[in-house]
């Protein structure tokens, strides 16, 4: 019996590069998040100008305008949005797997990832086509052009439900966790998203005011409170990834 | 003096409930501003037109809406004193009270709503009422929110294992945030010309 | 124990009869009640604005106990409150 070796301890069997590899998958896809949002604000803002919006409330002829002035950044920068857009895949991957280490079923994990698949759609993309539809052919007919830009814009800003459905299971979730992955804050800060998305419905209805798709409340106080909690998520999101242990188990 | 409270006791220096709620409680007064000053902004550019709208606003609804708010909050400050003071069933009793409370302000602005709308005066009607919509609206949101943050205390309050006072107290500073809100709305809305 | 409780909750019933009190006090101030537009008036607004932040004010020391918090509490809180109001009345004397 003496001459039987006991069984070597786990920890010289484990060699460290699993560790360090575990966390440098999860650290490329962080590295994803500011990149790609950084990409997004030079598209969105300086080359298609949809951020912020042209107003709802001008004439056919100003909004063929519109199209004609900014044809060529458009298509650049919409065409950028087709290849780069995908990073947010990667990243939306990223917090779901970060919400199964919380002590709550994956379904929030789950319902995040669904949620924002379908939310990519509307919540920029749809935009992207409409624009550059509208500057693909600038001698179209100036009721379609003005059709485009309405479709564009009214996506963009109201595309609301993917986005308050997000932000619910992702605050429930930290709510319910036990494991303290996430802190209790941001799950408040997703309560506020979930009101600014709320408020961005009434852009349906109003040409104009605070309540139109460019409207003080529904658009600049909604993306005051989105670039807050997204610099929020970024870092707290690189804390969370430092902060795992390198063997924990994540649920199935 | 001989009777101080709990919190005076602690030298000035407690802060209720948990620093989470106070993130949450501070940015929504923030946020909250804003759309009292925009509101402000466009009252100023329409004064006419706002003076015109508010008459057809019910004064007596917004102060029976305002008191009911009122006495919730009372509900809420002693249930929370109460579990400090170890008497949880009484807690419990204040509690759900005070959520009933709520409740029948949401009943009350449902009712105003519908007669509103009834008489003809809908969101897009015109600005001031738009905002009587969106002001009121999101308020809404944040009174059946709290509600939910009651029955947690609600919960907690039940459970022998859990009872902790921070958590009460949390519930309990997001109600009177609740509450203070409206302070403002009716104010803005109702009573100021 | 029991010797605490009577304090605290004597401050909140005075309080909470004061704020009710105001709110009743401004169905008086309110916009006239026989028909037709109200008239405007600074007077009152004032009043009713001041009336508000005394209100509000209230309610953040008392009920939501800011009075026994730390520091940076009672501080960012007033300046919340003399912003909120100050900025309102600020945009109605315009």
């Amino acid at each position: 019996m003496s001459s039987v070796a006991p069984p070597a301890p786990p920890s010289t069997h484990r060699d460290v590069a699993p560790e360090r590899r575990r966390k440098l998958d999860q650290l490329i896809c962080w590295w994803t998040i500011p990149v790609f949002y950084n990409i997004f604000g030079l598209i969105f803002v300086v080359l298609t100008r949809v951020m912020p919006p042209p107003r709802p409330d001008i004439t056919q002829a100003q909004m063929v305008e519109f199209f004609a002035d900014n044809r060529l950044t458009i298509q650049i920068g919409f065409a950028l949005l087709m290849f780069f857009v995908g990073f947010t895949s990667v990243a939306n991957a990223l917090i779901a797997l970060q919400i199964k280490r919380m002590s709550v079923a994956p379904v929030f994990a789950y319902g995040y990832i669904v949620a924002l698949a379908v939310g990519a759609l509307p919540g920029c993309l749809f935009a992207a086509f409409a624009f550059l539809a509208a500057a693909f052919r600038p001698d179209r007919d100036p009721e379609i052009i003005a059709m485009l830009y309405d479709l564009g814009l009214l996506s963009f800003v109201g595309s609301l439900g993917c986005f308050v459905a997000q932000n619910t299971v992702l605050a429930l979730a930290i709510f319910l966790d036990k494991n303290d992955v996430l802190p209790k804050w941001l799950a408040y800060m997703s309560i506020w998203m979930i009101v600014t998305e709320l408020l961005a419905g009434p852009v349906f209805i109003f040409r104009s005011g605070p309540l139109a798709w460019n409207g003080s409340i529904s658009f600049w106080m909604g993306t005051g409170v989105f670039v807050v909690w997204q610099f929020c998520i970024i870092r707290l999101l690189y804390t969370a990834i430092k902060n795992q242990n390198a063997d924990e188990v994540i649920q199935d | 003096m001989a009777t101080v409270s709990e919190a005076d006791k602690a030298g000035r220096n407690h802060l209720p409930g948990d620093g989470n709620m106070w993130v949450f409680v501070l940015g929504d007064l923030v946020i909250f501003g804003g759309y009292f000053i925009i509101f402000m902004i466009y009252r100023h550019q329409e004064r006419d037109l706002f003076l015109e709208s508010q008459q057809h606003l019910s004064l007596t609804v917004g102060v029976v809406n305002t008191l009911v708010l009122l006495a919730s909050s009372w509900f809420v400050a002693t249930s929370v004193q109460a579990t400090r003071a170890g008497q949880y069933q009484r807690a419990i009793r204040l509690t759900v009270i005070g959520g009933g409370c709520g409740l029948v302000f949401l009943a009350i602005k449902a009712y105003e709503w519908t007669s509103k709308i009834g008489q003809g005066y809908t969101f897009p009607s015109n600005d001031f009422f738009m905002f009587y919509y969106l002001l009121t609206g999101v308020h809404l949101f944040h009174v059946a929110l709290g509600l939910l943050f009651l029955g947690v205390t609600f919960a907690e309050l039940r459970s022998p294992k859990l009872r902790r006072v921070s958590m009460v107290e949390t519930g309990a500073t997001y109600w009177h945030m609740v509450d203070l809100l409206w302070i403002v709305i009716f104010a803005l809305l109702y009573v100021m010309r | 124990m029991s010797v605490r409780l009577p304090q605290a909750a004597r401050s909140t019933t005075v309080v909470w009869a004061v704020l009710s009190a105001i709110t009743v006090v401004s169905w008086w101030l309110g916009p006239a009640h026989h028909s037709g537009p109200p008239a405007p008036s600074t007077a009152i607004t004032v009043a009713v604005l001041a009336l508000g932040l005394f209100k509000a004010r209230l309610i953040i020391r008392h009920f939501m106990e800011v009075r026994t918090a730390p520091l940076w509490l009672r501080v960012s809180t007033d300046v919340w409150l003399v912003a909120l109001w100050g900025g309102v009345l600020g945009i109605y004397l315009y």
